[in-house]
């Protein structure tokens, strides 16, 4: 193969020379170029190698469809793998690299995996589950475990960087009239009309540059192409250029891949700028205009580097400005191939023109005048140690080839028809229709807005290719504007799928063509050339029982690589259609899915990366809580204080006096994560009664209950507290875990069980910043804070009271004297854009008293002490009964939950109940997630679990809360095993009332 | 609730800097934190509607209270119907509503009000919103609620720009992600 580059022709610029680096080398090519017409006109021929075989491959397409020429772009983080080099563009400095090959894709030692190429073949991975044979033969394999470490380190194409990406990703939304996805001259021409109509208009083109194949023409198609250009540019239909439509959703949703960077060299990126971006497009109406694609034929050593799709060849001549061969044969079976063969005669090349049909006529035998034209004649073998060197041809009809002479060449160029791009209709579920007359599969019509034209409806000549995208536009606008004047329509008809072949653009009817199939040549013949799938591979499928296409492309990896089947899908199915006796039709087609082509999985995830993976929610004391010394601790969304360690204290130290603080003198903490609900109108009161377990309905205005709801199933579903505000006004709080699914519930019942209750629901959790103030000293605390102090004084203030005060300041406040740790306390909330004023006055008031501020940590510890529970207990398996808080369910009336909590599995006496735990020995500890059992019986899933365990500043020993079949009573006194065999082993442990500490409750009442 | 005599800390104090940032050589987007958000709820029921509608639109000081997904301005305030059974009153002090009729609501502090302004607005907030807010499907005076990275928004197309209202928690990490993203048009933060 000797491609060169011409002084004149094709889009290029040769006033911008562009050095990039291929494997090292430093090579030229020019603005305009893309990686694989710059590497042809270096004369480069292997460009990779393949995946199994590590057979030499080249470039044999100039698109998406690409299976030869995959590289890796870029190095470091940036390394990016299995880039088709016909899609990137050429920028300075670009460094791209051959893959799947040592020590380089020239010269590749595994190469030598070729030889054993026959024990490869489909199925053999599976096959190696089987065992060696004959010696494990069914038996399953031990040598299976040393071969699978080979063969994962062969698999695989290129290595990604390990290294995280530096760049951004963006994701965005547009909506539109008319989304028009390709930017052919069908496309252009739909895409102006519609705009000139009015019509909001996106039209997306994976290319730089607009055109399709009228950019790879000479003469009429490039006039053509400008003018469309120039039209389209006053019509103000929106372009995006180098934008991939790779899937179709519903109700005219397109996924798009906006590549925004990947042609520009690294030292012109900005940080401001996202290196893709990921678009939702919701159209009205969609456009399919995404061409077709050139179908290879198989025949022997077709993957050989020199051999390209002939539009392939056309293009590099014409837009690249490389002569890609200088002995071209062009071999086809259909009318597409001999102007390629016309232009290439007239660049300089010597060509010789193969065509399987017997006869043709009409014009394209005048385009070929002068070249050697050789009817009936085929392809068989190519020939050459890494490249083209020359080719074998047979002779004769499908189905009984003859071998024939040799000839040299250094190129061939081959087209066995064209493939519609219907993969963005068969997203939508749709199954193409096979065209016996074009030899393709075309789209049906189909139920929703979406409509295929130009050579996406099997449409192959430029101008019925542009009156396609006319009707399609004129068609959308009389949808959607159908008030808009009526244009003149067009006197001819229409050219549709079913119109006959020779309307579709061919003069002479194209000949169905495969595979060249020679009696008694054994030819190596590429289907899927990216997965090294063979003729013979699928021949051996069938006979191996897989009928089904479906079945037949997972075992043989047919159409599964990077190109997605655009190669040789149709070469596959035709091959096991033979097989089966049958017509392609009845075969059927594999579903294609998005996408189209590769997204990034940056690109999928945009912005929403590192610490914006989720949304951080902050408390409004969240920057006090850390310029306080907080650590900080997640807790769904929210980031909670979980210790405020002094210098040199541990996260136990800490706690432990934290925990010590709040029981001897006051401490503050931030609950603002709390879920926080305003329930309001005439109806709330019985809201209320309805959802929790206990009465709600005689609570006195300025009084907060605590509360329980239980799910529709009788397993309780959170608990909080409701502070009763007026006679129509409720303040309820949930856990933070809880909050969306409490507030979400309510509202439902609300919605479509009980409409007829006048509630309003408003979630106030954002509204309202909290401080629990605890401790001996919180009333005083609380009152250092308060203009009117008295108002929280035991007689005026009982326990469970609510009232608005107002802090210094004139900082309005809620507050309700409740009690989490057990001790004396007080929750305030203050609107959160106060929260920090309350804070500050709170803990200047706190540090009077040796105050401290607590977390998470001394939280659970004080709670545990009290045996209350929180959702590590409630934890969608317990009742309330197994909580221990059966009194709360009020036999009286009925409540969500009430029927279904009175099943028998419910009420079994030796269902697992709350209960306290202690170790034997007191200066031992234990693990929370443990399994409780009898010291008997240390086996299966034991006869409970441990939900929490602390550290008790108050008793001075490690204490624990779980789940006991039966509960504590009785058990005094026993032995039960904590055991937790993956990390601490067995501890002893007792089982006692799970209120450890002040069981009375004293502490929190005077 | 009586107005308080300390000024109010807003959810992006010290995460909010004034500037122009990203794209040097021009200003696509500009961002503004409005502070001392006045918002009340006023909510009603199906058969008070009508009722309360026409108390809303005298405490914004407008001639009718504006159906869903609208936004009104009156001589008093806006009122923005956010859901079929809500309204917000913006800028505005809420009235008392007898409890049978409906209520009202201050959620003054519950939300973080931004001003988004600028050739390049719309193209900012499609970035993150899957709202259609081309001109004839979102004029001025058309309210949405949306979803920005999961989390419930509040749009309003109003005639200084659009008004963008975040839950407090959220503000600052839905900042981070709006200035972020800002850059590539230039952005200038006042």
């Amino acid at each position: 193969m000797s491609a060169k580059r011409l002084a004149q022709g094709g889009r290029i610029d040769r006033s911008q020379p562009i050095s990039f680096k291929w494997d090292g080398m430093t090579l030229q090519g020019f603005q305009g170029d893309t990686l694989a017409s710059a590497l042809l006109a270096n004369n480069e021929h292997v460009l990779g190698r393949s995946f199994k075989y590590h057979r030499p491959r080249g470039i044999m397409s100039a698109g998406v469809e690409e299976s030869g020429a995959l590289v890796t772009i870029g190095s470091g983080a940036r390394r990016d793998p299995n880039v088709k080099a016909t899609l990137q563009e050429l920028y300075p400095d670009l460094e791209a690299f051959g893959q799947n090959a040592w020590p380089n894709v020239r010269r590749d030692v595994g190469a030598l995996s070729g030889l054993f190429g026959r024990f490869f073949a489909a199925g053999f991975y599976y096959k190696t589950f089987m065992g060696l044979p004959p010696f494990e033969w069914g038996k399953g394999t031990g040598l299976w475990m040393q071969y699978e470490k080979i063969i994962r380190k062969a698999a695989g194409m290129g290595t990604a960087s390990r290294e995280p990406d530096p760049d951004v990703y963006d994701h965005a939304h547009a909506f539109c009239d008319v989304l028009v996805v390709g930017g052919g001259v069908a496309g252009m021409a739909a895409a102006a009309t519609a705009a000139q109509a009015g019509l909001d208009v996106i039209l997306v083109e994976q290319d730089h540059e607009l055109g399709g194949d009228t950019l790879s023409q000479t003469g009429a198609g490039a006039a053509q192409r400008s003018e469309l250009l120039s039209t389209l540019a006053a019509s103000g239909a929106k372009v995006m250029c180098r934008t991939t439509a790779f899937g179709l959703y519903d109700y005219g949703t397109a996924g798009l891949l906006e590549r925004v960077t990947d042609h520009l060299p690294l030292q012109a990126l900005s940080s401001h700028t996202p290196r893709q971006r990921f678009w939702t497009v919701r159209a009205q109406h969609t456009l399919l205009a995404t061409g077709a694609l050139e179908r290879h034929i198989a025949f022997g050593n077709n993957d050989k580097p020199g051999i390209m799709t002939a539009a392939a060849g056309r293009s590099y001549l014409n837009r690249y400005g490389v002569l890609p061969g200088e002995k071209v044969v062009v071999a086809t079976n259909n009318d597409s191939a001999y102007q390629v063969a016309a232009d290439l005669q007239q660049a300089g090349a010597e060509v010789t023109l193969l065509d399987a049909r017997a006869a043709v006529s009409g014009a394209v035998c005048d385009a070929v005048a002068g070249i050697e034209t050789r009817m009936g004649c085929v392809p068989m073998q190519a020939k050459g140690q890494h490249a083209l060197q020359g080719l074998q041809l047979a002779s004769g009809t499908p189905g009984n080839w003859t071998a024939g002479d040799t000839t040299i060449a250094d190129l061939l160029l081959v087209s066995g028809g064209w493939s519609p791009v219907v993969n963005l209709i068969s997203h939508r579920g749709v199954r193409p229709v096979w065209n016996a007359e074009l030899a393709c599969f075309v789209a049906p019509a189909v139920n929703e807005p979406v409509d295929m034209v130009g050579a996406a409806a099997g449409i192959w000549d430029t101008a019925a290719c542009i009156d396609s995208g006319l009707r399609a536009a004129e068609a959308v606008i009389q949808r959607l504007r159908p008030t808009s004047t009526q244009q003149s329509a067009p006197s001819t008809e229409p050219v549709t799928p079913q119109s006959p072949a020779h309307e579709h653009g061919w003069e002479n009817p194209i000949l169905p063509l495969y595979e060249v199939k020679v009696a008694g040549k054994k030819l190596k013949c590429f289907v899927d050339p990216q997965h090294d799938v063979t003729t013979d591979d699928i021949r051996l499928a069938h006979q191996e029982g897989f009928v089904s296409v479906e079945h037949l492309k997972r075992y043989t990896t047919l159409g599964m690589a990077t190109d997605g089947g655009k190669m040789g899908n149709i070469i596959g199915l035709a091959l096991m259609a033979e097989a089966l006796g049958k017509d392609i039709p009845e075969v059927g087609t594999t579903t294609f899915r998005p996408p189209y082509t590769p997204v990034s999985i940056g690109a999928l995830k945009g912005r929403n990366v590192d610490e914006h993976f989720r949304c951080l929610r902050r408390t409004a004391l969240h920057e006090w809580n850390l310029r306080h010394g907080a650590t900080m601790a997640p807790a769904g969304l929210w980031e909670r204080p979980w210790y405020f360690a002094r210098a040199g204290e541990t996260i136990k130290e800490a706690y432990e006096r934290e925990a010590a603080t709040v029981r001897q003198t006051v401490g503050l903490c931030d609950v603002t994560s709390l879920g926080k609900i305003a329930i309001q109108g005439p109806d709330a009161t019985e809201l209320l009664n309805r959802v929790y377990t206990n009465p709600f309905a005689k609570l006195p205005i300025g009084k907060a209950r605590y509360g329980i709801m239980l799910r529709d199933d009788g397993f309780v579903m959170d608990d909080g507290t409701t502070w009763r505000l007026s006679e129509t006004d409720y303040f309820m709080t949930t856990t933070t875990a809880h909050a969306a699914k409490v507030m979400v519930f309510l509202e439902e019942l609300l919605q479509t069980r009980w409409p007829e209750l006048k509630v309003t629901l408003t979630s106030v959790s954002e509204q309202w910043a909290g401080c629990a103030v605890a401790g001996p000293k919180s009333r005083e605390t609380l009152a250092a804070c308060m203009a009117d102090p008295e108002q929280i004084s035991d007689a005026n203030f009982p326990f469970m009271g609510v009232r608005d005060i107002t802090l210094h300041g004139g900082i309005p406040a809620r507050i309700a004297r409740i009690s989490f740790s057990g001790e004396r306390a007080f929750e305030a909330y203050v609107p959160s854009d106060y929260a920090e004023q309350m804070m500050d006055q709170l803990w200047q008031a706190a540090q009077r008293f040796d105050g401290c501020l607590y977390g998470l940590e001394a939280l659970g510890a004080l709670r545990i002490e009290k045996g209350h529970v929180t959702g590590a207990e409630l934890d969608g398996r317990v009742s309330i009964d197994d909580a221990g808080l059966g009194m709360m369910a009020s036999p009286k009336k009925a409540f969500i939950g009430s029927a279904l909590r009175q099943r028998p599995e419910l009420l079994r006496a030796d269902r697992p109940q709350l209960v306290g735990i202690f170790p034997k020995n007191r200066a031992e500890t234990f693990n929370a997630g443990s399994i409780l059992c009898h010291a008997d019986k240390i086996e299966g899933l034991g006869a409970g679990w441990v939900t929490a365990v602390t550290y008790s500043p108050a008793l001075g020993h490690w204490i624990g809360l779980g789940f006991f079949e039966g509960g504590h009573q009785g058990q005094e006194g026993k032995t039960f095993i904590s055991a937790d065999p993956v990390r601490k082993g067995n501890v002893e442990v007792e089982l006692v009332s799970p209120h450890m500490y002040d069981a009375s409750g004293e502490r929190m009442r005077g | 609730m009586a107005k308080s005599m300390v000024n109010r800390s807003s959810a992006l104090a010290g995460h909010y800097q004034t500037g122009h940032f990203g794209i040097a050589t021009q200003t696509g987007v500009t961002l503004t934190e409005v502070p001392d958000l006045g918002l009340h709820q006023i909510a009603c029921w199906p058969e008070t509607l009508a009722a309360v509608g026409q108390q809303a639109a005298v405490m914004a000081g407008c001639a009718a209270a504006p159906k869903p997904g609208q936004a009104v301005t009156g001589s008093q305030g806006s009122l923005l119907r956010i859901e079929p059974l809500k309204w917000w009153l913006f800028g505005a002090e809420a009235t008392a509503i007898a409890a049978e009729q409906g209520n009202t609501l201050n959620i003054s502090h519950a939300r973080t009000h931004l001003r988004i302004t600028g050739t390049q607005a719309t193209t900012l907030l499609n970035r993150h919103l899957p709202l259609d807010l081309r001109a004839a499907a979102f004029p001025v005076g058309t309210v949405a609620s949306t979803a920005y990275h999961h989390v419930g928004v509040t749009l309003w197309h109003s005639e200084q720009g659009y008004e963008l209202f975040l839950p407090r928690g959220f503000a600052v990490s839905l900042w981070e992600g709006l200035l972020a993203s800002a850059e590539q048009f230039g952005v200038e933060v006042v």
